[in-house]
């Protein structure tokens, strides 16, 4: 069965291009095997383009007499030519040969169209009992009582047994016909879909791989704008800062309490706003990856002693007290001192703001560990399974965050809803900053939550040797 | 039914042949097959040949079901209608296009159960994109809709089709495909609109002698066991 010989027009018409594309000649010429066992009828079976596909049949003692005959010989193969190429699309046709047998050409057709035909014979219809005139008379040196006797032992059959055998021959052929022709479209429309399935992925996977391509420009596009712009706003800012200290000094003149009042706000306001900046151009200078990190052996008391200094008076203000824990076996961490600072007081500072008046912020430092591979990756007896590390968490006893929120967190400009940021100030920076950070440092981020009870931050950073 | 030349309707003038393919279009279990099972036992046996269906082992059509009918006019013209369905189910979203390539005419059958309405929309929608994937213009090919399972409980009752079919740009017929009913005079619509769009394209009449009228008289004669009352 060839697929390739059937062009796309017959395949989406469900047709059949040629008989041999969908019967084997085994197949069939085994039908004809068991057909001339059976009748001892000779059959061919020839396609609609005039190939054989099955000759069953013997060779009648009368035929090879007359074969040595010159008239014989030629009538013979002109008889054999002219019902080899007899053909109707609908109608049998039962064909005369000048020794009294017969040829019948039954049309093989499929869906409408003719597809080939079957050929039984030559059998002596046994209806017919005397040798005619025509097989006497073929040649002058013809034997007569030779020939008669070969005659005699030719397939003999009725007509109409010869029809009821040859439609069931049809019968059968066209059976097979429909049962090929049906494996046949399976396939094709097997191998087609799979292609036309193949197409539309290919054609998605286009489609989406630009559209990725393009979002990866604009991510580069916003990290290169947040530097740009954030660096742009600090020049002027930083005048503002340096003249407002400069009139709080007395520089331009001694000031009245409200003047010295409102000047305090400002410097406050512009502070604040620095942060913000600063804060957006670690955003920026982060995701564009251009931010170089220091790498040195840190010691974990001196680091949060000295994050205790400075979160105490935001936390004496709020009445909240701060429990500070550092665990005998802790290991120095290596590291940025300033952006390990950033991110411990990143985390104490919400930890302090989202914690509730009269209540309490652990902060806790012990030894940890980081996973080499992939906890059971594939080959993880051959990797070291984990290296030293130190784990720091701050838990606070706040109102907690809910379970889909968690997930968003660590995502820029995020704030779990727009009323905490009203209450607590801040645009949703810091969290993403700090997991970029710890990031930075090959170390990992996690966070736990309980509404209701608090929420415990867990960071995981590399330690520094033994030795250092 | 521009483009692609391979996809043109086929004619043979050699042979005064004329092969028109004919679509079952519609959401899974909406009752394609049914319709050409009934067909194919209502049709007289020298018109229909043998249903070619390709389904998995339980029933669901997996590539398609195939009805070729044979309507031989008395002009000398050979018309060979082919019948198709196309495996309803999501999945088999590109063996759909594959047999609706080349269609002359699609018949689309909906489920008339109240419950299937969603269906019957996603699946039309379908059609309207895999014949725009085949350059075949959904503006321009015959469509026609059968409200099928029309005995159902729950279904959309016969006032309702009346409104429909009065805003329908699409004739809407109404069947039982299981019992046969209205499943031939779907067919005879389906026909009778394509070749109208056939003769408008490609001048039949003027090409084999035949009217379309009197190609319809000849189908009729050929489809003739309807035992249905109903539909329209
Ligand atoms: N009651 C009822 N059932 C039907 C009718 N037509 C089809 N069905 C049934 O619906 C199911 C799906 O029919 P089928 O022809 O295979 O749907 P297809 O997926 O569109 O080919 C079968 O169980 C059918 O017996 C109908 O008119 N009435
Ligand atoms: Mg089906």
């Amino acid at each position: 069965m060839t697929l390739d010989q059937t062009n796309a027009a017959d395949i989406m018409m469900g047709d059949v291009v040629r008989l041999e594309d969908v019967l084997s000649r085994d197949s069939v010429t085994s039908v004809c095997k068991s057909f001339f066992g059976l009748f001892g009828l000779p059959v061919r079976v020839i396609s609609h383009e005039g190939d054989l596909l099955a000759d069953v049949h013997r060779d009648q003692p009368l035929c090879n007499y007359l074969n040595t005959l010159g008239n014989g010989e030629r009538e013979c193969a002109r008889t054999v030519g002219v019902v080899r190429d007899l053909e109707h699309d609908v109608q049998t046709i039962v064909h005369p040969c000048f020794t009294g047998a017969v040829y019948r050409i039954v049309p093989l057709e499929y869906q409408g169209r003719p597809i080939g035909r079957f050929i039984v014979g030559p059998y002596v219809p046994a209806e017919t009992t005397q040798p005619p005139e025509s097989l006497l008379s073929i040649d002058e040196s013809i034997d007569a009582a030779t020939a008669c006797a070969h005659f005699d032992t030719m397939p003999r059959v009725r007509e109409h047994v010869a029809e009821e055998i040859s439609a069931h021959l049809k019968g059968v052929l066209e059976l097979l016909l429909f049962s090929g022709h049906r494996a046949q479209l399976a396939s094709t429309m097997q191998v087609a879909s799979v292609r036309e399935n193949y197409r539309e992925l290919a054609e998605k996977n286009e489609a989406l791989k630009s559209s990725f391509e393009e979002l990866k420009k604009l991510d580069q596009l916003k990290s290169t704008f947040l530097a740009t712009v954030s660096h742009e706003l600090r020049s002027p800012l930083t005048s503002i800062i340096g003249y407002t200290e400069m009139l709080e000094s007395g520089a331009a003149g001694a000031l009245s309490n409200g003047q010295a009042e409102f000047l305090g706000t400002i410097r406050n306001k512009a502070d604040q706003l620095l942060g913000l900046i600063s804060s957006l151009l670690d955003l920026g200078r982060l995701e564009a990856k251009s931010l170089d990190l220091k790498h040195e052996p840190i010691d974990p008391h001196a680091l949060l002693s000295d994050l205790a200094a400075t979160i105490v008076p935001t936390a004496n203000r709020r009445n909240v007290s701060l429990d500070i824990q550092i665990g005998d076996e802790t290991p120095k961490l290596w590291g940025d001192p300033v952006r390990l600072s950033q991110i411990l007081l990143n985390l104490a500072d919400n930890a302090v703001k989202f914690s509730d008046e009269g209540g309490m912020v652990t902060i806790r430092a012990e030894q940890g560990e980081i996973d080499a591979a992939g906890a059971s990756g594939l080959g993880a007896a051959l990797f070291t399974a984990s290296r030293p590390a130190v784990l720091l968490t701050v838990q606070d006893g706040g109102m907690g965050i809910a379970e889909h929120n968690l997930s968003k967190i660590f995502d820029a400009f995020y704030q779990v809803d727009a009323g905490t940021t009203r209450v607590h100030g801040g645009a949703g920076l810091g969290l993403s900053i700090v997991k970029q950070l710890v990031d930075g440092h090959g170390g990992k981020i996690e966070v736990t939550s309980t509404l209701g009870e608090g929420t415990i931050f867990s960071v995981t950073l590399p330690a520094a040797d033994e030795d250092a | 039914m521009a483009g692609d030349p391979r996809f043109e309707m086929q004619i043979d003038f050699a042979a005064k042949e004329l092969t028109v393919k004919l679509v079952y279009y519609g959401p899974a279990l909406s009752g394609k097959t049914s319709n050409l099972r009934a067909i194919h036992w209502l049709g007289t046996s020298n018109a229909c040949g043998d249903l070619m269906t390709l389904e998995t082992k339980n029933d669901r059509t997996l590539f398609f079901d195939m009805l070729p009918i044979t309507v031989s006019s008395g002009s000398g013209l050979k018309v060979r209608l082919k019948l198709f369905t196309v495996p309803g189910q999501v999945m088999h979203n590109a063996t759909r296009r594959l047999v609706l390539q080349g269609t002359d005419g699609v018949a689309f059958i909906a489920d008339s159960q109240r419950s299937e309405a969603d269906a019957n929309r996603e699946s039309f929608l379908n059609l309207k994109c895999n014949l725009e994937e085949n350059a075949i213009d959904p503006e321009r090919i015959p469509i026609i809709i059968q409200f099928n399972k029309r005995d159902m409980a729950s279904i959309r009752t016969d006032e309702e089709l009346e409104l429909i079919a009065q805003r329908s740009r699409e004739p809407i017929y109404k069947a039982v495909a299981t019992r046969g009913y209205g499943v031939m005079q779907t067919l005879r619509g389906l026909i009778r609109d394509t070749w109208t769009k056939l003769e408008e394209d490609h001048e039949l009449e003027e090409k084999f002698g035949i009217s379309p009228i009197h190609f319809m008289t000849e189908v009729e004669a050929k489809l003739k066991h309807d035992p249905g009352p109903r539909g329209r």
